[in-house]
């Protein structure tokens, strides 16, 4: 097998192969980025609104809840495939990449959105009680209040769990969206070895993860102050890491 | 936007799709046992080994947590044949998955042994307490509250990472789903009553395991 792959090498590393793998690569860092920023959006209009106490917004919390208990249950392969069909069934044109944008997005909104919300719970209440007894609205509570002080307690674990999207874009490879994973099984069906192809590719998923995974994992020493612990207690009974444990992906 | 839904196809296969939950439940059932052996021994000895050792087990776990398992188990599945290694999909995803959570639990399970703190160490020793007493009275009962959470949310993933079996034709959940829908050609019902289905499945598993959870090591496991 070792002269199979020695034989191999020098024609699997040309420049079109890894001009090939380093745009697949990019198109998961693009998919990862997208999904992450729009996931960061939505969560936290969604924990927003879990937080609010006003009868009035009880059915939208009712369905904020639903959204974020039910998109965490279902497995993004299958997500994948209702959205797929659910997308082509209305729109016969659009593009896979889209649909696996779209999945990913549906998919970090309800994970970011659970850690966001375990930021802003980590705030006391009596900030929020003397935000109120200085008039403060609520929109400037939130801003000048509570978000300067629960980024500290968001930031870490979304890192981490950008990490765990990164891996999870892998299961769009099998729609046929042409990312890292695809571009392994394309390599290895045009006849490399798959040590090779699968190799190649999971040293640049290590790649692009790892550095990901050491920043989660600096700002966690960074900025945990003595208060946040009992917030990352929280945290840890919700949906993420504590202390340097990395998230599990699906992919 | 005239699509009109016909349940009815799905509804006619769910005692196939239920027996394909129960595969996906021993696949997730196995990998986290076998992974917390992996992770138990390798806890211990990014705690209690040597450098070398430590070092081995940091670059297991860094690999395996930083690269995606899809990845992984096709390496498995593809490259080892070249070594004269047959695997079946069933063997090759339970490999894989299991390589996987040993790297997660071992993370989860070390976390574990270092919250029990020193000086309640030194106050059970000062006790007169042995050592088999120690780790059965003070060590366990701390790590056991501290890694119980960590570890139920674990198993509910690995019910979910599971269906990443199908993609190797094993028939699981969603690799039955995959089947019923290329017949029925109800691929949205499909998929959407398969989600149902993994909604339940996780859904009890949390309730199930906060309730093991709160009478046996009085741990308080938010179910939300």
């Amino acid at each position: 097998m070792l002269d199979r792959l020695i034989e191999e090498a020098p024609r699997f590393f040309n420049y079109y192969n890894m001009i090939f793998i380093l745009q697949a690569a990019g198109r998961t860092l693009a998919m990862t980025v997208i999904g992450c920023t729009v996931g960061f959006v939505c969560g936290l209009i969604l924990a927003v609104i879990r937080q609010s106490k006003s009868p009035l917004l009880l059915p939208v919390r009712l369905v904020a809840i639903l959204y974020v208990e039910i998109f965490r249950r279902i497995p993004f392969l299958v997500i994948l495939f209702i959205v797929l069909f659910a997308v082509q069934a209305f729109a016969p044109n659009a593009s896979l990449y889209a649909i696996a944008i779209i999945s990913i997005c549906l998919l970090s909104t309800a994970f970011l959105s659970e850690v966001i919300r375990a930021g802003l719970e980590s705030v006391p209440r009596q900030q929020i009680e003397a935000a109120e007894g200085l008039n403060f609205g609520a929109a400037r509570t939130l801003v000048h209040v509570i978000l300067p002080q629960a980024w500290k307690i968001i930031l870490p674990p979304a890192v981490a769990f950008m990490v765990m999207f990164i891996k999870d874009t892998s299961l769009a490879s099998q729609m046929g969206v042409v990312e890292l994973t695809f571009t392994g099984k394309s390599l290895v069906n045009r006849g490399f070895s798959p040590v090779l192809g699968f190799g190649a590719i999971l040293v640049f998923y290590f790649l692009l993860s790892y550095p990901l995974s050491r920043l989660g994992a600096y700002l966690e020493t960074r900025l945990a102050s003595p208060r946040s612990k009992g917030a990352r207690q929280l945290l840890w009974t919700s949906a993420s890491p504590q202390g340097g444990v990395p998230v599990g992906g699906q992919g | 936007m005239n699509y009109t839904f016909q349940f009815s196809e799905v509804f006619k296969e769910l005692p196939y799709l239920l027996a394909g939950a129960v595969v996906t439940l021993e696949v997730a059932f196995l990998s986290f046992w076998l992974g917390a052996v992996i992770g138990l021994f390798g806890a211990l000895g990014k705690v209690y080994g040597g450098a070398p050792l430590k070092r081995a087990i940091a670059a297991y776990v860094v690999f395996f947590t930083n690269t995606p398992a899809l990845v992984q188990i096709f390496f498995l599945f593809y490259a080892l044949p070249d070594l004269g290694i047959l695997l079946s999909p069933m063997t090759a995803v339970i490999i894989g998955i299991t390589l996987n959570s040993g790297a997660y639990l071992t993370e989860i399970l070390r976390a574990g042994i270092i919250s029990v703190r020193q000086a309640e160490l030194e106050a059970a020793e000062t006790l007169g307490m042995t050592r088999m007493q120690i780790v059965g009275y003070v060590m366990l009962p701390h790590i056991a509250r501290t890694i119980y959470a960590p570890l139920s949310n674990f198993f509910v993933w690995l019910v979910l990472g599971s269906s990443m079996a199908a993609i190797f034709g094993v028939e699981e959940l969603t690799g039955r789903a995959v089947n019923i829908s290329t017949s029925n050609l109800r691929h949205i019902e499909t998929f959407t009553v398969v989600a149902v289905i993994y909604i339940g499945l996780t859904f009890v598993a949390s309730i199930f395991l906060a309730l093991v959870g709160r009478w046996v090591f009085r741990v308080k496991a938010r179910i939300f």
